[in-house]
């Protein structure tokens, strides 16, 4: 079956029933006729193939978003911060060809400057708003939380599966994001029915006791681990919803996805692919298993991305295989004896800050750039809330007038804001090194522990 | 201790330790450099709350109050009752 286009169902929307409410955003609505009006006048200035939208949280954002899907331009969502100028340059030098078919160029939230970006081809977010609709029962009636930044790929669920069903997207304005008797008070107000988020929101309206919430009938988790204690307490905080856990990269959307039955206590598994997906594990001899088996879950989605943008030769992440392109996703798994797939870590160094995906060791090589380190170490501290926390600590040169204040500036013109360690020690003695010489990153950790 | 050595202290003891107050100027951007993240903020107002007696309420709370020392310290004598 061919998946419906997500502009056209939005423009059927509008003009059937233009004074549905569209999105919820502060103290109003916005109507499915104002929201595809607005898209038109942001349409109407594309002159190239791409276009530049900075993901502030705004009903404006998402009208320029339409604008693109409407002329059938690709819309590049660079994060709202500093870093995203270098993004902006990108999208002039683009080729039509480079962008023909594609709906929505995410970017990895990978921490240096320079990240990789991915060409979603619109009618793969076609499918994947086919699927999200009806296995969330998404209609014109429906109201849908969005708490994740507009650029995350959480957000073709939350709002442009939202849209595409005709269904009300009730936006969280990030400057109250971390107030959960805010997102309660949302949550409530609207009746939402669908909540997707990071663990840190459950975490927050637990922590708060924000129970009830009864009009949620749906509850998914996504992105981390759930902390055992926010767990359990989901049914009370959402007394009337079914949970799941799901898991994607922003490469291949979403891939598996786990429904707790209400027995889980630790970590909870991702669960089975969902239709349509190949999931295969390449064990660490190298060799493609389909068994019950443990190594690095490779994925080929029917909502994913071909490549990244410009990825050339040096791209070895996505593989092509029996006919199939594959994403070498970095996650280790386990495949258990009745099929289910549980998440057991990184390959690599990668951790996650707040829902972020950061590089410890791309962050070093940053902050070692600076004339004045002589060198420097950036761990990851576990954090309740945050999922982790980094803790940057630098020697710099005798002499050097560095401070953790200026190293700090030189971060911020370089990195993504969540890649910017919330921590950095700059100090004049030489970083604690293990018996072998390497720095006893452990005992970095733990220093990063005691202070929290 | 003037409000502002009062605030700077504060900051560079929560969020930046080994920075001397002295280093932290009253016009350095603590959100763009990542001192003070959302959850941060939270504990940023928490405090002023507590040690200034302002009450902020939560449909007021915006994040470019709390950009620099400078506007903190403005935020308080705008709000102290």
């Amino acid at each position: 079956m061919t998946a419906r286009s997500l502009a056209e169902c939005i423009q059927e929307h509008a003009v059937r029933d233009p004074s549905a409410p569209a999105l919820a955003w502060r103290e109003r609505y916005i109507s499915y006729g104002e929201l595809t009006a607005m898209a038109r006048t942001e349409a109407a200035a594309y002159a190239d193939s791409a276009v530049f939208v900075r993901a502030e949280k705004a009903p404006r954002t998402i009208a320029r978003i339409l604008g693109c899907l409407l002329r059938r331009r690709a819309a590049l969502l660079a994060p709202d911060d500093q870093s995203a100028p270098a993004l902006g340059d990108l999208v002039t030098e683009l080729a039509a060809p480079e962008t023909a078919g594609i709906a929505f160029m995410l970017t990895t939230s990978g921490s240096t400057g320079k990240p990789k970006v991915v060409p979603l081809p619109a009618a793969a977010v076609d499918r994947f708003t086919d699927w999200a609709i009806a296995t969330f029962q998404i209609g014109p009636q429906t109201s849908v939380l969005n708490y994740a930044p507009l650029n995350f790929d959480l957000c073709l669920l939350d709002v442009w599966a939202t849209l595409k069903a005709g269904g009300c997207v009730v936006l969280v304005d990030p400057q109250h994001a971390t107030q959960p008797e805010y997102v309660a008070r949302l949550i409530n107000t609207h009746r939402v029915d669908v909540v997707q988020s990071v663990p840190m929101l459950y975490t927050l309206l637990n922590d708060a006791g924000c129970h009830g919430n009864s009009s949620v009938r749906h509850v998914m988790f996504t992105g981390d681990v759930m902390p055992g204690r926010v767990l359990t307490a989901l049914p009370r905080m959402f007394d009337n919803a079914r949970f799941y856990n799901i898991y994607g990269c922003t490469e291949t959307n979403d891939s598996f996805m786990y429904e707790l039955d209400g027995t889980e206590s630790g970590p909870v598994p991702i669960g089975s692919p969902l239709p349509g997906v190949l999931a295969l594990i390449a064990d660490d001899h190298g060799d493609l298993t389909s068994g019950a088996s443990h190594g690095e879950l490779w994925v080929s989605t029917p909502f994913q991305a071909n490549g990244y943008l410009r990825g050339g030769e040096r791209d070895d992440r996505f593989v092509r295989h029996d006919g199939r392109i594959f994403f070498r996703s970095g996650d280790r798994v386990t495949r258990r004896a009745d099929g289910i797939f549980a998440l057991d870590g990184r390959i690599d160094f990668q951790v996650k800050v707040r829902g972020v995906r950061v590089n410890p060791q791309e962050i070093e090589a940053v902050m070692a750039a600076h004339p004045a380190v002589a060198e420097v170490a950036v761990v990851a501290v576990p954090d309740d809330l945050a999922g982790h926390r980094l803790l940057a600590t630098v020697r710099r040169y005798s002499g050097a007038e560095l401070t953790g204040l200026s190293l700090r500036e030189h971060c911020a013109m370089r990195l993504s804001r969540p890649a910017i360690p919330s921590v950095v020690v700059v100090a004049d003695e030489p970083l604690p090194r293990t018996a072998t010489g390497k720095i006893d990153r452990q005992l970095l950790i733990s220093r990063g522990r005691s202070e929290s | 201790m003037s409000p502002e050595r009062q605030v700077t202290e504060y900051i560079v003891h929560q969020f930046q330790p080994g920075v001397t107050a002295d280093e932290l100027d009253a016009d350095y951007d603590l959100l763009a450099n990542g001192i003070i993240d959302s959850l941060g903020l939270l504990r940023l107002v928490d405090w002023l709350d507590r040690t200034f007696d302002i009450a902020v309420g939560e449909a007021d709370l915006a994040p470019s109050d709390f950009r620099t020392v400078g506007t903190i310290c403005k935020f308080i004598k705008e709000r102290s009752r």
